[in-house]
């Protein structure tokens, strides 16, 4: 096989897996949906794959303004209770918009601001308890502080108190409230030394007080304990980290993409690990566990059962007897006939299962392959080796989901710890992540042994005329 | 020589093999619910694994003689397809094929529909083999194929592989059926099938037994209707 071919071999199947990698989050997504109780996915409020009205902090603010504006109601206080968790994010959106309002609505937001300014520790609940005052606080302080709400000042700040604890460090980011919660998320860098511990234990801090979240992370922490907490703000941030951000020109442009369902998992792809489980392991863990048992399955039954087919249509070519020829077809299809849960039940005992599902994968295998080369090539003169490489390619296209259906049966059937149960659970729980990465693993096994297949198949001598494939 | 029977005589095999069972679960269905259930997964197999053949036939004649005999590009296209359906197994696709449709009709046609898929892919490898194999035999009329040579020698000698694929219809349906029952994710609501009773633990072994023998000489019918005779020695 030329270079060039072998070039496109690779970017075939990777455009394939990411076309295959669509397929399954949708099926995910198709299958999360229907569950009328419980969505399982924190995502699953988003669409699939295209947002075409993604909402970025700006949007969230001056919806939530104008609802408490409008006065009373569940709708109101729904909106209040937002401003909060918006926070200081939200003061570059709400507080200039404060003189574009009547004077009861302007008293109305004003007042709803006071619970961020008592955590921006910038003021008591006494101070703002009357409507008109909240309001010249809330403008002076814009006056003031304006020039403290810019980005670039908010990075150095956290810079700072990441490289050494001071109080009025952590003051000054606390005075800005969530509006430095991209900074901080990003300062929070990778763990690997008890130094990085230290300057996770300082952010963490602000962290926890602006998101109120009861994240916390004592003195003398280890580094798993300090993992743990970046992990757990990683996903806090994947799951709202649009809340909190503007979302201006091209950054509008990419949430269309981003702030989907498929959009998040593959960010959590990007992170490594393949996202985090529902049972709080990262996926590619539960992947690894799996793979053992799904290649051993796999591995008997290439290995043991394509010999046995071959050596199966042999015997029934040269019997003699019409009923040999028929009894063998009847042993092959009755054991193709695996779903037998009776049969199952019978030989799975303690230990018998990994023997029990070895031995089902590999009959059905033999099954598999002796039906096709005894139909496919009935000719005497051709030896059923050499016809199994002549259909090697489109039977290579065919077996591969025969026998992964086959193995996650079996799999599910003996309770064993696989990549196919692994999966099938996933599906039914609403595990995205877990299911993605399972059953990616297993679309990559496919297409690997479509590919060496399609390898090993003998290339005839093109005759003049006929079209090369 | 060996004695092979003539396709009549295999048709009626197979039919007798069929209507026997279908006596004997119409015979048991009143002596007990889950015979009863026995009895009308009977039904729902015999009728659907009639319909997903067919389906699959009709997706599949076309699709794999166009992608054999016709322009690159569509031959690229199902090959792509196939890679994307082909790459996940079928007991998923089941799944959110039963999610996804709103009856056990249009469940049974989707499934024939992605078995068409594949058996296209067959039918043009087979195709491809073939011309490749004896080029001699493949009739050509200035740079075309005509279509009634094709259609009377050559679609029927790469039919093969089809028919086999067409014969496991029966049991792949059953196992995929089971599967989906075994890992929770058939909906409560879809009708009975042997899926559920081998899937599901019952009381009495003995429907589950039925239905697993039942699998079996479906499938052993099927190959046996679809079985082609012994070709002779080619070679001395």
């Amino acid at each position: 096989m030329s270079v060039r071919a072998a070039i496109r071999r690779v970017l075939g199947g990777a455009l394939t897996l990411v076309a295959v990698s669509v397929g399954m989050f949708w099926t995910a997504a198709t299958y999360d949906a229907r569950s009328v109780v419980r969505r399982a996915s924190p995502f699953a409020e988003l669409p699939v794959f295209f947002n075409d009205h993604p909402v970025g902090v700006r949007e969230l603010a001056e919806a939530a303004v104008r609802q408490v504006a409008r006065g009373r109601g569940s709708q109101a206080v729904a909106a209040r209770l937002q401003l909060v968790r918006l926070g200081g994010a939200a003061l570059p959106y709400v507080l200039p918009a404060l003189d574009s309002l009547d004077p009861s609505s302007r008293e109305r937001v004003a007042l709803s601001l006071t619970p961020v300014a008592v955590r921006m520790e910038i003021a008591s609940t006494d101070e703002l308890s009357d409507g008109a005052q909240a309001v010249l606080f809330w403008t002076r302080f814009w006056q003031d502080r304006a020039i403290d709400f810019r980005a670039a000042g908010v990075r150095h700040l956290t810079t700072r108190l990441a490289e050494r604890s001071i109080a009025l460090r952590r003051e000054d980011l606390i005075h800005i409230d969530t509006f430095a919660l991209p900074a901080l998320i990003e300062g929070l860098g990778e763990v690997s030394t008890l130094d990085d511990v230290a300057r996770v234990q300082r952010l963490n801090s602000v962290l926890a007080h602006v998101t109120e979240l009861p994240v916390r992370l004592e003195p003398g922490a280890s580094l798993a304990q300090a993992r743990a907490a970046v992990d757990t703000w990683r996903d806090f941030w994947e799951l709202r980290g649009s809340e909190y951000a503007p979302l201006d020109g091209p950054r509008r442009l990419a949430a269309t993409f981003v702030e989907t369902q498929y959009g998040k998992w593959l960010a959590a792809v990007l992170r490594g690990g393949f996202g985090r489980t529902q049972s709080g392991e990262t996926a590619l863990a539960l992947v690894q566990q799996g793979w053992l048992t799904t290649s051993f399955l796999l591995f008997v039954g290439l290995g043991g059962g394509f010999p046995l087919g071959v050596a199966w249509t042999r015997f029934e070519r040269r019997s003699r007897k019409f009923v040999w020829r028929y009894a063998s077809a009847i042993a092959g299809t009755a054991l193709a006939a695996i779903p037998c849960a009776t049969f199952v039940r019978a030989v799975s005992g303690s230990g018998a299962g990994f023997f029990g599902a070895a031995c089902l994968v590999t009959l059905t295998t033999a099954a598999w392959v002796s039906r096709h080369l005894a139909r496919s090539t009935m000719s005497q003169s051709v030896s059923p080796i050499a016809a199994a490489f002549s259909v090697s390619a489109p039977l290579g296209a065919t077996y591969p989901p025969f026998v992964l259906s086959a193995i996650v049966l079996v799999e599910l059937a003996f309770g064993l710890p696989g990549l196919g149960r692994t999966a099938a659970r996933a599906l039914a729980a609403g595990d995205v992540n877990a299911w993605m990465a399972a059953s990616l693993a297993l679309a990559l096994g496919t297409l690997l042994l479509r590919q060496a297949a399609d390898l090993i198949r003998p290339r005839a001598a093109t005759p003049l005329g006929a079209r090369a494939r | 020589m060996t004695r092979e029977l003539s396709a009549r005589r295999r048709a009626a095999l197979a039919a007798s093999a069929a209507a026997g069972l279908i006596a004997i679960a119409t015979l048991l269905a009143p002596l007990s619910p889950e015979l009863g259930a026995y009895a009308r997964g009977l039904e729902f197999a015999v009728l659907a694994g009639l319909a997903i053949t067919a389906v699959a036939f009709v997706v599949a004649i076309p699709l794999g003689t166009l992608s054999a005999s016709g322009p690159r590009v569509f031959d690229a296209l199902l090959r792509f397809v196939c890679d994307l359906f082909g790459a996940l197994p079928t007991v998923f696709v089941a799944a959110v094929f039963w999610v996804w449709s709103s009856g056990t009709l249009s469940y049974v046609l989707a499934f024939g529909a992605l078995r068409g898929l594949e058996q296209a892919w067959l039918l043009r490898c087979e195709i491809v083999r073939l011309e490749a194999e004896d080029p001699d035999s493949v009739p050509h009329g200035l740079g075309r194929t005509p279509l009634r040579p094709f259609l009377r020698r050559r679609l029927p000698a790469a039919l093969g592989p089809l028919l086999v694929s067409a014969s496991f219809t029966v049991a792949w349906l059953t196992a995929l059926d089971a599967a989906l029952t075994q890992a929770g994710l058939r909906p409560r609501v879809a009708m009975p099938t042997w899926g559920l009773l081998l899937g599901a633990p019952h009381p009495s072994p003995l429907p589950a037994l039925l239905a697993a023998g039942s699998v079996a000489l479906l499938t052993v019918a099927l190959h046996a209707l679809f079985r082609a005779p012994v070709k002779p020695n080619l070679l001395p």
